[in-house]
């Protein structure tokens, strides 16, 4: 048996790929500024879910035989960065989701979108 | 002080996306429905998982770093501000970046005019494609100028 975060993370991370590619299909995945910010919200990860889980000192504990033991960066399971993008992706999608529809959209959302595609 | 090291943590994620509402127009804070409405199924999701972890004993919750109040299993009450707190930081980044692309796919000529222009335009609210400047008021709904696909 694998051990569970890892495992659940990455069902997590498919689960919100699925969920775009096949029901939502927001285009998300087709918006450079999507990846843009991605890539920003992982740079800013780094000191924060690094300051939760240091081993010196940590705010989160995880049961060692559960993680996948790999730390590419300071104490952060490596599992954490799937664990993050299902978080931060299944939020905008589902932001972008309720823009589409009218919900509070921003500028660049106010028109019909189907006709876009 | 050292109990509010998680809270304190979650703050600071606050204060430092602060400025993307503030200065840079990004509107999440200011759209509750639709923040609250996005929020909503990860929270779900994230918070079941979280309360089965900590259950199982996957992951816990140090004593001397957060403020003690529990939910069932042992998950600590910060985390349900974990996960309003950093999604939102997310969605900030997000409409910011794609404000900032629009003024930028706007302006032409050298890198650093470029630059300065989008600078200038970004913290003035200057969106291409619209009639007026976003003046914050929210009827973006209005904007009848044809857009291109992102």
């Amino acid at each position: 048996m694998p051990p569970i975060y890892p495992t659940l993370a990455v069902l997590a991370a498919v689960g919100v790929l699925l969920l775009e590619l096949r029901v939502l299909r927001t285009g998300i995945f087709r918006d450079r500024a999507y990846w843009i910010s991605m890539a920003i919200c992982y740079a800013f990860m780094i000191p924060v879910d690094g300051w939760l889980t240091k081993h010196s000192a940590p705010i989160v504990i995880y049961r060692p035989e559960d993680t996948s033991g790999i730390y590419p960066i300071w104490d952060i399971p490596l599992e954490e960065y799937a664990y993050a993008f299902a978080m931060l992706t299944v939020v905008m999608l589902v932001w972008d989701h309720l823009g589409r529809r009218g919900v509070d959209p921003s500028p660049w959302e106010a028109v019909p979108v189907e006709a876009d595609r | 002080m050292d109990r509010y090291q998680y809270l304190i943590l979650m703050g600071l994620c606050v204060a430092i996306t602060l400025p993307l509402e503030v200065l840079f127009r990004a509107r999440v804070w200011r759209r509750p429905r639709r923040l609250l409405l996005a929020l909503t199924p990860a929270m779900a999701i994230f918070v079941a998982w979280d309360l089965w972890a900590t259950a199982s004993g996957t992951w816990g919750f140090s004593d001397d770093y957060t403020i003690g109040v529990d939910l069932p299993g042992g998950m600590a009450v910060e985390e349900l501000v974990f996960f309003t707190v950093i999604p939102v930081c997310g969605l900030l980044t997000l409409e910011t970046v794609r404000r900032i692309l629009r003024v930028w796919d706007a302006t032409s000529g050298p890198t650093t005019e470029r630059l300065a222009a989008t600078a200038r335009r970004t913290f003035a609210g200057d969106l291409p494609g619209r009639a007026t400047a976003d003046d914050g008021s929210g009827d973006a709904a209005t904007d009848t100028t044809p857009q291109e696909a992102r």
